[in-house]
């Protein structure tokens, strides 16, 4: 059943997987057993956007099917069968109100383990410094859509480094407009224009891959 | 009055551009030049200040544009295109053209719940912003397809658009009385603006608007996430929407040919979402009937093509050679120049990132190679791959690409 989830999640066929997972976590071991496979199945899905064989509108829809699943997988785990591989503080930085990369980028980040804390869009450089003292993250995640993005992510590292705070974390930006140039302008660790690249990379940062 | 050597000047910077759309090299290489929300910066004020205040944001247009030339410069942004209300009204096209950008002002008579203006809904230094929301449920599709001029005047405008949420009382009507009166006096300093850049050298050419009728669905009714779901939920019912929507967009866009406009501005932004096989079945279609129709009658379209558009390039090769010009962001130009060349006119080339965060010497550098490798044979237009530098952008960095343009520019 397991490789019946599996195949039909990464093929996006929605309305079986999630009857196949309906099905499968009420078995002995099954809510384990559908976390991992959905895991295996977003990373998967990662590959193959990355390949160019997905594209956006397949993140978005199995961003998508993950959560229909995990709303009824979750609340059958027990607290230490959920484990997180390090935390991310993620938001859109200030002067800037979308959100579709970012929830894009969330969703395929918790499934490959991390634990994620959304504080929002348009954050004020002073609210990431209140939520890397408050949660502790070992990575940050800053993401913006629009150009103005890159001056803010800029003055908002530059406030994390005044509070003292940068040596603590990594810092990786997202977007459409965020490149190697723009990494380096801003002073971030890494930079991703797309979702799949974002979670890879965060690994990595995280010394997972 | 313009001198005569501005209006020499105007008709120069007019005939590079048209000779680039016509696939020929022409004196120089036609350069949009770069503006965006420097344009306000550079001339000391807040994007709120230029975005409610007409006569300071001219001021800052004049200010940049003497410092900073180019042959059809790019201003600030000061509104946000608002096609719900354009398509509302397209019975009346006296007023539809009013309808088509949403300034700071106007957004305060109308209260558009999609647009967030600088120093309103966010800080006075930030760009204003569209933001797309759920405005139609999945189970309205067959009121949409039904009529989507009457669906959108009766069931999107009071949903988006906080001041007509109830068209029939006072309180629209007092909106509908008040947007009057400030178009009137907008329209007026228009007219100002338009001959004051003029006198700087610069014609102003009417443009129209088109919008691929997935993307209108998308951005404008469902919300981007919503449609992607919507392509494997209903597939039949947004194709048959976006068939509705492609009469009404051709409609407004050829509204346009009354004010002058030869061509119409087409902004994707699914594009970059869809597979070749979602692209194919549900949004080249009526994208592509669209910029045939226009063409048919007389007006050639300007594509920007958001993002990649590598895994779509061949669809372009449908249109016919001339079609118009092609605008790239993340594509590579050079690339986009290999398969279109001789068919599309390309436009774009200058990474915005690079500008912002590169130093003069290696854009010097860029553009050289860049004008090198895309100049020879003709059709293309030099801008940057998205029409907003951020406030902080260095100048020195602005400068030396004008300066490079000038120097590896000339034919």
């Amino acid at each position: 059943m397991r490789e019946q989830l599996l195949k039909s999640f990464v093929d996006m066929d929605e309305q079986e997987a999630v009857r196949i997972a309906r099905e499968l976590v009420d078995t002995d071991g099954g809510a384990v057993a559908v976390l991992d496979t959905c895991k295996e199945a977003m990373e998967e899905v990662g590959r193959l956007f990355e390949a160019g064989e997905y594209f956006l509108s397949e993140l978005i829809a199995a961003g998508d099917m993950f959560n229909q699943i995990m709303e009824f997988t979750l609340p059958k785990l027990q607290g230490d069968e959920v484990t997180s591989i390090g935390t991310m503080v993620l938001g859109t930085v200030q002067g800037d109100v979308h959100n579709i990369g970012k929830d894009i980028f969330k969703v395929m980040a918790e499934a490959s383990g991390i634990n994620v804390i959304d504080i929002g869009i348009d954050v004020p450089h002073e609210k990431f410094v209140e939520a890397i003292k408050e949660h502790k993250p070992e990575l940050v995640g800053m993401c913006c859509l629009i150009t103005l993005g890159v001056d803010s992510m800029k003055r908002t590292i530059e406030v994390i480094r005044e509070a003292g705070l940068r040596d603590d974390i990594k810092i990786i930006i997202g977007g459409g407009r965020v490149s190697q140039a723009v990494m380096e302008h801003v002073g971030a660790d890494a930079w991703a224009d797309d979702a799949a690249r974002g979670v890879r990379l965060s690994k990595e940062l995280l010394g997972k891959e | 009055m313009p001198s005569p050597e501005m209006l020499k000047l105007a008709e120069e910077r007019a005939a590079r551009y048209r000779a680039a759309i016509e696939l020929k090299e022409p004196d120089r290489v036609p350069f949009t030049g770069m503006g965006g929300d420097v344009v306000a910066a550079y001339a000391g004020i807040s994007s709120y200040e230029y975005c409610f205040d007409p006569e300071k944001s001219l001021q800052a247009i004049i200010k940049y544009l003497k410092d900073f030339p180019s042959d059809r410069p790019i201003g600030g942004m000061s509104g946000i295109g608002n096609a719900i209300t354009q398509l509302a009204f397209l019975d009346y096209p006296d007023l539809t053209g009013l309808f088509a950008m949403v300034d700071g002002p106007t957004n305060d008579i109308l209260g558009v719940d999609y647009i967030r203006f600088p120093g309103r809904e966010v800080d006075e230094y930030s760009s204003p912003q569209f933001i797309g929301a759920e405005y139609m449920k999945a189970d309205e599709y067959d009121e949409l397809i039904a009529d989507p001029v009457k669906f959108l005047f009766e069931k999107i405008v009071p949903r988006t658009t906080r001041n007509l949420r109830d068209l029939g009382s006072p309180a629209a009507l007092a909106t509908m009385a008040r947007f009057g009166m400030h178009k009137a006096r907008s329209g007026a300093f228009m007219q100002k603006q338009a001959a004051e850049l003029l006198k700087l050298g610069y014609k102003s050419e009417p443009a129209s608007f088109f919008l691929a009728p997935l993307d209108f669905i998308s951005d404008n009714l469902r919300d981007t996430v919503n449609l992607v779901k919507d392509l494997r939920r209903y597939p039949d019912k947004v194709k048959a929407a976006a068939e509705a929507l492609l009469e009404p967009m051709l409609k407004l866009a050829l509204l346009g040919k009354n004010i002058g406009a030869d061509m119409a501005f087409i902004p994707l932004h699914l594009n970059e979402y869809l597979s070749p096989k979602l692209y194919n079945e549900f949004y080249w279609p009526t994208l592509k009937e669209g910029i045939l129709r226009m063409l048919q009658e007389g007006m050639k379209s300007q594509v920007f093509f958001e993002g990649w558009h590598d895994a779509h390039m061949e669809s372009v090769l449908e249109l016919p050679a001339g079609w118009g010009v092609g605008y790239f962001e993340k594509t590579d130009v050079r690339k986009a120049k290999k398969i279109l060349k001789g068919h599309t006119c390309i436009m774009g080339g200058i990474d915005v990132g690079m500008v912002i965060a590169s130093t003069p010497a290696k854009l010097d550098e860029y553009i050289k190679e860049l004008l090198g490798e895309m100049m020879p044979g003709g059709g293309f237009i030099l801008s940057p791959n998205i029409g907003n530098l951020p406030r902080e952008t260095p100048i020195e960095n602005i400068a030396a690409v004008y300066e490079a343009v000038e120097k590896y520019g000339k034919y």
